[in-house]
């Protein structure tokens, strides 16, 4: 695990960082401490993390700004915060957690354990993705996306006019965020369900998923009947 | 709007009004050229007198001599049975008056005004007997002397009516007068009152003394049927009337500058008051005329301030306009008299109505400035109870007692204090200076045990007893605290210098750290600059400044109160 924690107090940061060592133990591959946003975007852009976990008021920087590109990242992101009335913003955006202040260590552990386990985590609030573009961060509406592919370390966005979206989570981390609309197909592809039309059998045992904009998309033999169900 | 329509029903009641007092009938008689004589002669009353030598006037009667007039007249209709016609007159004298040779009616004693004391009034009216009406020719012949204006011979004022309406017609026009006049009377003294509750309102000081001074007009103007005034004092008259019209076009042009101000209104005010003493010395004892020409620069300087008034899009502006433009209509289409009292009464209307939307606007101020209070009242307490504030002190608090419970409890004994400082200070505009330092000191006390820095207060040439808006260096305080980062001592410091002189009272408030570089490129004014912007307001209103910069040491705020 490698895990970046922006804090801007010390106090706060260094109990962060005594119960992340606690609770990951040996797991633990690298842990790092910054105290401005600044600092923060730097780091970000250029080292590999897994986990994020971020305050949202910086120096009194707006962590919201950070929150964007944040998560638009390939690694999950938490926020700590005091502000328990932006957690809803911050879920909107697509953290994985919020864990409010003050916190103690089994709510840590907790927020951590739904960025390690690979089980889906019920979170139906996120409502955008966010996407880099020039430098720039966008934010792409949820009901926009008909499906996800994978594609290597990123994955792409099909959207409902047409358009294709880099993004820089894994299929596996965005699963996590979008299970409550989106179902796993097969192993490269994350399709919302009420954009399936109809399931089909094509010869030589072939399941396919066709779309109401016409595309069609495999579905893993094992996933099969799950997916047929779910869909009835 | 509903004020403002009302004001326009009051203006087509005062035209109504006015247009009722122009009204005349049609006149029963005919005046021709009045001839003069001086002597005194019993016969010279006489209907059929040869009196071709005599003379179209008279310029000076020394001594109180007694001299002769006769005046031809026509009357154009015989009275009705029973309704006896009435002779008005109006001249400088005390007289005996003859009709067609029958002595009809005595204004004092002619001949004796030097030995006598003044007796008779200037208007006066005596009834004629019928059987002297008749239409056709007719002399009036008044045997006369005029002790007190020997220059003033001549030009009387006249009229034959029915003698009850020349009785009563005045009467009745005098009592609207006075209703009138006791309307202006009480708005002065109401004024009067406020101002006497508001002193710094001075608009309010020059409506009431307008409206005073229009009273003493409508009152010296129309007294003279209800109380009885020699000739000898007529002059007095016309002066008093004459002064009160200089001080009311004085201070309506000065009301309507101070509602509507423009660049250089003292220059221009000082200029207008030299006009006006010009016309006020000039031909002083043509008063009319004066009372005339005073009466029109003042619509010219007021039309100039209200035109002003319009172009910068002042409140009410363009009614005073209209309202100006419609006196100058109406002073061409009815007599001075009758204008000039409508003229007026509208001009104060305006002016009321201008008074009562400052006092509106004054009203909407202080309950805006009373919710601006309990505002700041809130945002004071706020600022400690924040989520931000709060949440992460009870983080680190948590983390001391678990860690070394201690300075836990030190903490929490800083964190109580805090509580009750601000407790003391919340509800108060100003608090003495020493307060708000303890406030400071114990705020970085414990932001020590959140942050672990070192932070270190100074304070240079501070008056102890000075009193400052609640919060303010406090908040400049949170402001360095959050924005900055520790030197490489891991330290970071605070000064607060004070200095006085005769012009302001400064303080400088300056953070040694390193400032944290705001990532979207410039600081906004965030919350805690506004929350200190107002209270200044709040207590010292526009006399204050207050700047906040970087500097090589870190930050530096300067405010400035002037005094």
């Amino acid at each position: 695990m490698n895990i970046l924690i922006v804090e801007d107090e010390l106090r706060i940061a260094k109990r962060i960082e005594r119960m992340t060592r606690d609770i990951f133990g040996s797991t633990l591959q690298s842990l790092k401490h910054i105290n401005t946003l600044h600092e923060a975007l730097h780091h970000i852009e250029n080292s590999e993390l897994d986990l994020v976990l971020l305050d949202l008021n910086l120096n009194g920087d707006n962590g919201f700004e950070l929150l964007t590109k944040a998560v638009s990242g390939s690694f999950h992101t938490i926020v700590i915060s005091a502000y328990k009335n932006q957690a809803i913003t911050a879920f909107e955006h697509g953290v994985l957690d919020f864990v409010p202040k003050p916190f103690n260590q089994n709510r840590l552990a907790q927020a951590f354990k739904r960025a390690t386990a690979k089980e889906k985590v019920e979170n139906s609030k996120i409502r955008f993705l966010g996407i880099k573009k020039k430098g720039r961060m966008q934010l792409v509406p949820i009901e926009d996306i008909i499906y996800i592919k994978g594609a290597g370390v990123y994955t792409e966005l099909f959207l409902t006019d047409g358009r294709k979206e880099l993004h820089d989570k894994s299929l596996e981390k965005l699963e996590q965020l979008l299970s409550y609309s989106f179902e796993r197909m097969h192993k490269s592809y994350l399709v919302k369900m009420s954009e399936i039309r109809e399931i089909n059998v094509s010869s030589g045992s072939k399941y396919m998923a066709e779309l109401k904009n016409g595309e069609s998309i495999p579905i893993g033999r094992t996933k099969y009947k799950d997916i047929k169900a779910k869909w009835l | 709007m509903k004020l403002r329509s009302s004001s326009y029903f009051l203006l087509v009641c005062f035209m109504l009004f006015a247009s009722s007092c122009s009204q005349s009938s049609t006149p029963v008689f005919k005046r021709y050229r009045t001839i003069f004589k001086i002597g005194d002669q019993q016969e010279w009353a006489a209907k059929d007198l040869s009196d071709q030598h005599w003379k179209n006037e008279l310029a000076l009667i020394p001594d109180g001599q007694v001299f002769w007039s006769r005046t031809p007249i026509d009357i154009l209709k015989a009275p009705e049975a029973l309704k006896p016609y009435g002779l008005r007159l109006e001249a400088y004298g005390e007289y005996e008056v003859f009709w067609d040779g029958v002595l009809i009616g005595k204004n004092g004693n002619p001949g004796q005004e030097a030995d006598s004391p003044p007796e008779g009034e200037l208007w006066i009216t005596f009834s004629i007997p019928t059987h002297l009406t008749n239409e056709g020719e007719h002399v009036m012949a008044l045997r006369l002397s005029n002790y007190y204006y020997p220059d003033h011979v001549g030009n009387y004022g006249l009229r034959i009516d029915d003698y009850h309406d020349l009785l009563t017609d005045r009467l009745i026009q005098n009592s609207y007068m006075h209703v009138f006049a006791g309307a202006f009377l009480i708005a002065s003294i109401y004024f009067l009152f406020l101002f006497l509750g508001n002193k710094k309102e001075y608009l309010t000081l020059i409506f009431s003394i307008s409206c005073l001074l229009f009273f003493g007009l409508t009152m010296t103007h129309f007294v003279r049927t209800t109380i009885p005034i020699h000739y000898s004092l007529h002059v007095i008259r016309l002066e008093v009337i004459t002064s009160l019209m200089f001080g009311i076009s004085f201070l309506i042009p000065l009301y309507f500058s101070m509602q509507f101000p423009y660049p250089k209104w003292k220059l221009f005010l000082g200029i207008y008051t030299a006009v006006l003493m010009f016309i006020f010395s000039i031909e002083h004892h043509l008063f009319d005329l004066t009372i005339l020409n005073m009466t029109l620069s003042l619509l010219l300087f007021s039309l100039c301030i209200a035109a002003f008034g319009v172009y910068k899009k002042a409140k009410g502006a363009l009614l005073v306009l209209l309202t100006l433009l419609l006196c100058i209509f109406i002073r061409h289409y009815v007599s001075l008299n009758i204008s000039l009292f409508t003229g007026f009464s509208l001009i104060l209307l305006n002016m009321l109505y201008l008074l009562s939307l400052r006092i509106k606007e004054q009203r909407l101020a202080y309950e805006n400035s009373l919710v601006q209070s309990t505002r700041l009242r809130l945002e004071l307490l706020k600022k400690n109870i924040q989520p931000h504030f709060l949440m992460n002190t009870l983080t680190s608090l948590i983390d001391w007692i678990e860690e070394t419970p201690k300075k836990g409890v030190l903490f929490i004994e800083a964190l109580a204090k805090e509580f009750d400082l601000l407790n003391q200070i919340e509800n108060q505009t100003l608090i003495p200076i020493s307060q708000e330092i303890a406030l400071c000191r114990v705020h970085l006390e414990i932001m020590e045990y959140r942050k672990e820095l070192n932070y270190t207060w100074e304070e240079d040439g501070i008056d102890s007893e000075r009193k400052i808006p609640p919060g303010i260096l406090h908040t400049l305080l949170e402001n360095g605290i959050t924005h900055s980062l520790p030197l490489k001592d891991n330290c970071v410091k605070f000064k607060l210098l004070f200095e006085s002189n005769g012009d302001y009272d400064c303080y400088t408030f300056l953070t040694y750290a390193e400032i944290v570089k705001q990532a979207s490129g410039q600081r906004q004014e965030g919350t805690g600059l506004k929350y200190i912007k107002a209270r200044l307001t709040e207590s010292y209103h526009d006399q204050w400044e207050l700047t906040s910069e970087p500097a090589h040491h870190g930050w530096k705020n300067v405010i400035k109160i002037y005094r």
